[in-house]
């Protein structure tokens, strides 16, 4: 799931259990579903490396994309 | 002669200052200044001549500030309209800009080309677009061995990792340069990368001279900018420097590294932020338990008393899915609800009545009552009682009360 995603699954959770009207199992499965999503989204936030790529022109209309060195 | 028009003075200054404006527009003069004056209100009134000629300059208070002081003798280029000052009859030149000759024309040429494009609408505020907050894809029209892109990769690099970056390399400075860089934007403009654009796109380069930075003070280059289909960012040189891009772009940053914070949110926010919400989870999820320990307890109490059994079982077996779900948190070992909800768990396990039974014992009553007996004397010779062993019941009458 993307993070954007992720984040506004998340607000939304909280939210309804903040209401605090729902089942006492709903109401878990909810806490453990929004930290699941929580978890999930700190590491990809952690874990994520920004990766590079080159476009060029190779010819009139042609594009390639390849990983660019950064050293 | 009799039908020909007679003018009134000032109908004749007003259809001369009308010709005069109309017909030659604004223009470019240049000359060598002559008898300059201030007056008091502000205005700035000199002559310009030549070998053969001379004309009357006004310049206006309020207008673009002159560069440099005008001073008798100096050769300075005006830009502006000749026009009729009418009570007076008097024929001038109305200057908007007065630049020195040499050092000044770069950036007279750039007032002009700003000017231009402003009043065709380039820098119209409705026009420019507001960038994603969470950006997937960037790209970056740059010199690919120059500082800025170092500076932008590492601002991506702490910020925003998750961001994929496309860089087009265009050089950024020399006669080919703005040709170059309006391929690559456009190129940055159509690219898709599994079916989708690109976000947005960073146009700059790093600090340098003036004449360095020209090619983003370009005509086609602005026209380039205007025309993308997806959101530039300006970020040329240093924040001292402005550029055409800087006006056309849907956002000007003062600087490469500027440009990279300005498109990304901060992953160290967000975590924060994450760590926020699943706090208000916890506290949230805490107030739920503590709400159903305490209805549970009091429905434990009356269902003890009123129909043991059957609603123990229900009881006990939600029971045993919460204790269950609860156990699998990470954090749940240490919470002193668990503890409690466990210390119900054993309570309910003394009290069941199925437990006795299996070690042979039995429970009796009287058919049509749900009351255990206790004592001979509650029940009578004759009557029906009903005893439940740990598997099945038995109907029996009874035949002798033995009082003990």
């Amino acid at each position: 799931m993307k993070i954007e995603e992720a984040l506004a699954k998340l607000e939304e959770i909280t939210a309804r259990l903040e209401r605090g009207e729902l089942p006492l199992d709903e109401a878990i499965g909810l806490f453990e579903e929004g930290l699941a999503l929580a978890a999930a989204a700190k590491k990809d936030l952690d874990a994520a490396r920004l990766r590079i790529d080159q476009v060029i022109e190779q010819a009139k209309g042609t594009l390639s994309v390849e990983p660019f060195d950064v050293s | 002669m009799n039908d020909q028009r007679v003018y009134t003075v000032s109908e004749l200054n007003r259809e001369a200052r009308g010709l005069l404006e109309s017909g030659l527009g604004e223009v470019w003069m240049k000359g060598e200044v002559a008898g300059v004056s201030r007056a008091a209100s502000g205005h700035l009134y000199f002559s310009l001549k030549d070998s053969e000629s001379e004309i009357d300059i006004v310049r206006f208070r309020g207008r673009a500030p002159v560069l440099a002081p005008i001073e008798q003798g100096m050769v300075v280029l005006v830009f502006g309209r000749a026009t009729v000052y009418e009570p007076r009859g008097r024929y001038q030149f109305v200057a908007s800009l007065v630049q020195p000759v040499g050092s000044g024309l770069l950036h007279a040429a750039f007032e002009r080309l700003k000017e231009k494009l402003r009043l065709e609408g380039l820098f119209d505020p409705a026009h420019k677009r507001r960038l994603p907050t969470f950006p997937e894809r960037i790209g970056v029209v740059t010199s690919p061995t120059g500082a800025a892109l170092h500076d932008i990769l590492a601002v991506l690099g702490r910020r925003w990792p998750i961001a994929r970056v496309f860089l087009f390399p265009s050089s950024v400075q020399g006669d080919a340069a703005p040709a170059e860089l309006v391929a690559a934007l456009g190129r940055a403009g159509s690219f898709t990368d599994d079916g989708a654009p690109l976000d947005l796109v960073i146009l700059g380069r790093g600090g340098g001279a003036a004449e360095d930075l020209a090619a983003f003070n370009d005509e086609r280059l602005a026209r380039a900018v205007y025309a993308s289909p997806i959101p530039v960012i300006s970020a040329v040189g240093h924040d001292v420097d402005v550029s055409i891009t800087d006006f056309v772009a849907d956002v000007r940053a003062p600087t490469p590294s500027a440009a990279a914070e300005l498109v990304t949110p901060d992953r160290a926010e967000i975590a924060d932020s994450l760590q926020r919400t699943a706090g208000r989870l916890e506290s949230a999820v805490t107030a739920r338990r503590t709400a159903a320990e305490r209805a549970f307890r009091s429905s434990l109490r009356a269902s003890l008393v009123r129909e043991p059994r059957r609603l123990i079982e229900t009881r006990e077996q939600k029971l045993d899915v919460h204790v269950t779900r609860l156990l699998g948190f990470r954090r749940a070992a240490a919470d002193p609800l668990i503890e409690r909800l466990h210390h119900a768990e054993e309570v309910l396990k003394l009290t069941d009545p199925r437990r006795p039974l299996e070690r042979g014992y039995s429970i009796t009553h009287v058919v049509g009552s749900n009351v255990p007996l206790r004592s001979a004397s509650e029940a009578a010779p004759g009557c029906e009682i009903e005893t439940v062993l740990a598997a099945g019941r038995l109907r029996s009458r009874v035949e002798e009360v033995t009082e003990t």
